[in-house]
Formats: C-alpha cells, structure tokens, sequence
C-alpha cells in the first residue's frame, strides 16, 4: 500500500540519493580493509612478544644472582632438556598458524 | 538461511577470532555503509577513508556486539562517530579547506542540477539531521533503528528527519505533503 504522505519529489529525492550508492561488490574496497586489518594485528603480535621479551629479560635479570649457582650446576643435565624445549617451540609456532598468541595458549 | 540470521553466524565467526568471517561481513555491508557516509561527508573519498576506519574500529570491537544486533545500524553509527570526530579535528583548517574546496570540488560522479542541489541542501543541514535524513529517508532506516544507532532519542530523530525532508523538498520544488 503506498504511503500518503509521500510525494512525487519524495520520490525523485530518492532517486537522486540513489546515485551515491557504491556497487553492491568491491573487492578493492574489501581488501584494502582486510590488509589493515592484518597489519593491525601483526603490529599487536609484535607488541605482545615485545613485551613477553622485555618482562622475560626483567625476571632473569631480577633472578639471575640466585638462578646462577644452581644453573651453573645443573648446565651439564639441562642442556638437553633446554634443547629439546627450543625445538618444541620451534615446531608449535609455525604448526599454530605461526601466531604466538595462540600458541601461548592466549587467544582461541 | 536469512539474512539476519547469517549476520548472526558471520558476527558469532568472526567474534571467535574468524577473519574469513569477517571479510563476509565487509563484503555485505561496505555498500550500505560507505552510501551513508557519502551523503552525510559529501566527499567520496573521504567517505571511502572514514569507512575503513569503521571497518577497523568493528573489529576490534566484534566483541561488544550484541547478539540479534542490526550490524548495520551498529556500522552506521561507528561511521557516524569517525564522521564527527574527523569534522571536530578538521575544524581548525576549515578556513584553508574552503580555499581548496573552490579550486577542487568533492570527488563523485558528474552532477546534474537537481542532484548538485540536493547535495547543496544536504551540505547546509546540520551534521545530526544529515545523518538523520541519510539514514531514515536514503537508506530505507525505521526511526527507531537511526535513533538506535546515533544514541539519540526518538523524537529527535523524528524531528530531524521532518525538518531535513521540508528542507530538501523546498529545494527540490516539491510540497511537502505532511506539513
């Protein structure tokens, strides 16, 4: 049913507003938004590992003077373990869709 | 499956870290969005700018939408914030863009006289009765949704939207049938 209080103009103002309207696809415009959205969350990525970086390097350094002894120590029983840690973490990272976010466990 | 309804799964994907979802969601609303704000900015390109913008800022902020939300109305009003707080920055160089504005008018297609009225007409209102007036009589909104999606209460909107159509239907030569 037609709205009476429409007018001939009301149609032709729409008409016109019709113009503004963008194709209903555009990759180019889909795109350029997924890049910034991937850049965004590269830059976070980089922000969180510098961080976990920077908060690692604190704790040994606060720790150092007491780990020391004992790492110096147990060096020789360690070594293999600490190796087959790197490699573990070497191969979960890439296997997680080389985020380190999820393979910390933080995100879903 | 409708199309509120694969909003939904796309909105619940894409709240689970899903980017493919998300790019779904770009893809179904960039049009509704960027015509918004088009005929609230006047300037395409700036639209075009401010519409990325609000693509980036929903990201961030998936997780705050609600479940059975209108993502369009939720876009719109995000698009809307970016346009105001872009025209409050820009404030300072209105002076040097009104000189730039003369040597270059706003990026779009050629214009016929009726349409450079309208956009003239469009241009004098005020930046919350555009908004109003770009939503509830270009885009097809329910007064409800727009007031929905600026945070304004309902009979302004309504005022809004009367007081832009009386307006823009002066310019156009036509009456205005409920006045």
């Amino acid at each position: 049913m037609p709205d009476p209080d429409k007018t001939d103009a009301d149609d032709r103002m729409k008409a016109l507003f019709a113009q503004d309207q963008p194709p209903a696809r555009d990759p180019l415009f889909s795109a350029a938004v997924m890049v910034r959205i991937a850049r965004r969350r590269f830059q976070a990525d980089v922000a969180m590992l510098a961080c976990v970086t920077g908060v690692g390097g604190l704790v040994l350094w606060g720790l150092w003077p007491t780990l020391s002894p004992t790492l110096i120590a147990l060096s020789q029983g360690l070594a293999p373990v600490a190796a087959c840690l790197t490699l573990a973490a070497i191969v979960t990272v890439p296997l997680m869709g080389g985020r380190p976010g999820a393979a910390l466990g933080l995100e879903s | 499956m409708s199309l509120e309804g694969l909003d939904l799964a796309m909105v619940e994907a894409a709240q689970a870290g899903s980017t493919s979802a998300f790019a779904r969601l770009v893809d179904r609303h960039q049009q509704p969005l960027r015509a918004f704000l088009r005929r609230t900015c006047g300037d395409w390109a700036m639209a075009d700018d401010l519409a990325q913008e609000t693509f980036l800022t929903a990201w961030s902020r998936i997780g705050a939408l609600k479940a059975g939300a209108s993502v369009r109305a939720w876009l719109c009003g995000i698009g809307y914030n970016k346009h105001l707080t872009a025209l409050r920055s820009r404030g300072r160089e209105r002076a040097r863009e009104r000189t730039y504005a003369a040597e270059n008018p706003p990026s779009g297609p050629s214009m016929t006289g009726e349409r450079l009225a309208l956009e003239a007409a469009m241009a004098e209102l005020p930046p919350d009765q555009r908004a109003c007036v770009a939503l509830c009589l270009a885009a097809d909104f329910s007064h409800a949704e727009a007031a929905d999606a600026f945070g304004l209460p309902l009979g302004t909107v309504k005022s809004h939207v009367a007081r832009g159509r009386a307006r823009l239907l002066q310019v156009l030569g036509g009456s205005d049938a409920r006045s």
